[in-house]
């Protein structure tokens, strides 16, 4: 019960945020809204996972909003050219893993602070993706959409994919040795060294893994839609980070896991839809995600002041 | 090394950071001297050496050079403060609107916005000392709360204009020669510079940064000092916030996004080290003018002009400088420490 502590007591928040939206605005409670929410946030989930293993890894990682468009810009100017969707697919996740490897050499070969390395290929990725493109749409051939499913289903199988890989995400950090790895070294880098563990390897792999889901996301949102916006990826990173230390892992490294930032994303996915229920203004939506930032890191620091005493 | 100390002296003031990003500065300034053209309101070429084209330089600097100076102290510390730039947008906002709405004087307006920017950065400092949460993520949370609060207040559409000509007279006109700003500009770096190299007060933040645990034996009072660091980089976040809106004569809620990366950059570029514990102010004020020659100076290339990308190519071009200046920084560190290990690992001789 205790070690869950944190998990639960975001989970509550959601459960109460859901009863209140059940007795304030029972139209939320929809199937066909509720499936769009779902499939709107499937590719959040995925980028959260990566992001998850990232902090865990006691680093961050700011530039997947960046990352992002680029992968889909990358992935719909090769559909656009008439590449087949699996091929597609394929090079979007390369872009995202090269990308990510980027950031990964740069942290974890020359030991700089992630913050600043992807604050700096943040700006660099989107001006330059403004520079190139102008702010251009991409058409996207008819087939891409859905993968050429019907929406209903396209819908439920991004869900279903989404939530199958939070699973392998949970058991792999909780049974893998990999995944122990990522909170040996988030934990402390020196003790994870001297057992046998090469820090630097496991931090390149989570920087070049975060990419490449960030590339599966890209590709995941662009079929939702018959173009690509190129902006589409502004302001993913504060949403994802957002969800990740909502649900309790700890920026300082080591803690944490994907369930209570699975739960954190899903109360964070909601208060959107809250605000447009209760006729909040959608312009609070950045202030308000601030201010959760901030009382989720009061919380936990609150708690380790208690504990310390 | 005790002879020729003339020499030696005049050696390390060349080689030492500052040296070489002064030369870096110069070279780019004969760079767009040579390549850049401007074409003035009479569509008459003239060059990029002009007198109001180094005025232009100095004026768009300003902004960002505060929130440089306020993020020096921080960094010496080795903490960090990604809200500057969305503190800038909310003083600016505010101001606007206590000016407007609220019918109250210029004077008046500005002393609120300062207060505003002092709380904003008093935030920071109580999660950051008092529950000593990581600046990285406290500052995060205040990024997207700030501009939040600015985009919420204006509803994404509301912009302060017509302010009065005593009130632009502070971001478009000159005094004394030079652009009005540019003298609290200067003010304030006077002012930081002091309080870092001057006094055992400011010293005492490179002893921080260098060892927080070290300090605190020492019997610093180490968070109060942080607060002190956090706290003034929200006052000083708030006089850009006001010398922003009186350059453009409005105030708005995007005012100043991205402004920390140019921020973060220049003090870096500067030669502060992003660990703490070493840096200085002259080295900040290099690096704004470095940012800020290579900004305006882009604008003037004509490649540039006909790509229609001046503003995306020196963001671009800003993040792969401050990658470029971090790898340098730690560059030969990491290859002494590698060429160390590998001497090691080889057999030693027996003794």
């Amino acid at each position: 019960m205790n070690r869950y502590f944190r998990e639960l007591s975001v989970a509550g928040a959601l459960g109460l945020l859901l009863a209140m939206l059940a007795v304030v605005a029972p139209a939320f409670y929809q199937p066909q809204p509720l499936l769009s929410l779902a499939t709107r946030e499937a590719p959040t989930l995925v980028v959260a996972c990566g992001m998850a293993l990232v902090i865990i890894c006691r680093q961050i990682d700011i530039s997947v909003g960046s990352q992002f468009s680029v992968c889909s810009v990358g992935a719909g100017l090769l559909a656009a050219h008439g590449w087949p969707a699996g091929l597609v697919l394929l090079a979007s996740v390369s872009i995202g893993a090269l990308l990510g490897a980027f950031n990964g050499v740069l942290v974890a070969g020359l030991r700089l602070p992630s913050i600043v390395v992807t604050l700096a290929t943040l700006v660099s990725l989107r001006q330059g993706l403004n520079l190139v493109r102008q702010g251009e749409f991409v058409n996207l051939p008819d087939g891409l959409q859905w993968f050429g499913l019907s929406q209903t289903d396209g819908q439920w199988t991004l869900v279903a994919f989404a939530l199958g890989l939070l699973l392998v995400f949970a058991v792999a950090l909780r049974y893998l040795s990999a995944g122990r790895f990522v909170y040996a070294v988030g934990t402390d880098t020196e003790a994870a060294r001297l057992a046998g563990i090469n820090p630097q390897r496991v931090t390149f792999a989570v920087f070049v893994l975060m990419g490449a889901l960030t590339g599966l996301a890209a590709m995941m949102n662009i079929i939702q839609s018959p173009q690509v916006q190129p902006l589409s990826g502004n302001g993913l990173e504060l949403k994802v980070i957002a969800a990740v230390v909502v649900g309790g892992v700890a920026i300082s490294g080591g803690r944490g896991s994907v369930w209570g930032m699975f739960a954190g994303l899903l109360l964070l996915a909601c208060v959107s839809p809250t605000l447009t229920h209760l006729h909040i203004e959608a312009y609070w939506e950045k202030a308000i995600q601030g201010a959760i930032i901030l009382l989720a890191v009061v919380a936990d620091g609150l708690r380790s002041r208690k504990e310390n005493r | 090394m005790r002879t020729a100390s003339n020499t030696s002296a005049w050696k390390s003031a060349v080689f030492s950071h500052e040296g070489i990003l002064f030369l870096v500065l110069v070279a780019e300034w004969v760079f767009f001297y040579h390549f850049g053209t401007t074409v003035n309101r009479h569509d008459v070429v003239v060059g990029f050496g002009t007198i109001d084209r180094q005025f232009d330089i100095l004026r768009h600097s300003c902004e960002i050079g505060l929130l440089a100076l306020a993020l020096t102290p921080i960094i010496l510390t080795a903490g960090i403060d990604l809200s500057v730039g969305s503190l800038l947008g909310l003083c600016a906002i505010l101001f606007g609107m206590l000016w407007h709405d609220a019918g109250l004087s210029i004077p008046v307006a500005a002393a609120g916005a300062l207060a505003v920017g002092a709380l904003g950065g008093g935030l920071n400092a109580v999660l950051i000392t008092w529950l000593r949460l990581p600046p990285l993520i406290v500052t995060l949370g205040t990024y997207s709360l700030f501009r939040g609060l600015a985009e919420a207040i204006t509803r994404g559409a509301v912009t302060y204009t017509d302010f009065p000509a005593s009130f632009l007279f502070l971001g478009q006109e000159r005094w004394c020669g030079l652009p009005t700003q540019a003298w609290i500009f200067l003010a304030v770096a006077v002012l930081i510079g002091l309080l870092v190299h001057r006094t055992t007060f400011g010293r005492s933040f490179r002893t921080i940064g260098f060892s927080p645990e070290g300090a605190r034996y020492a019997g610093l009072p180490v968070g109060r000092r942080l607060a002190l660091v956090y706290l003034i980089a929200g006052v000083v976040s708030a006089l850009a916030g006001l010398i922003y809106t009186s350059r453009l004569g409005q105030a708005k809620a995007d005012a100043g996004t991205g402004y920390e990366l140019f921020a973060i950059t220049a003090v870096v570029l500067g030669g502060t080290s992003i660990f703490g514990g070493v840096g200085s102010v002259t080295g900040t004020l290099l690096g704004v003018a470095a940012i800020a020659v290579l900004k305006n100076g882009l604008a003037c290339l004509p490649v540039v002009m006909r790509m229609n990308g001046a503003e995306e190519l020196s963001g671009m071009l800003t993040g792969a400088l401050l990658l470029l200046a971090l790898t340098g920084s730690v560059l030969p560190k990491y290859l002494s420490n590698w060429r160390a290990s590998h001497h090691s690992a080889r057999p030693q001789p027996p003794t």
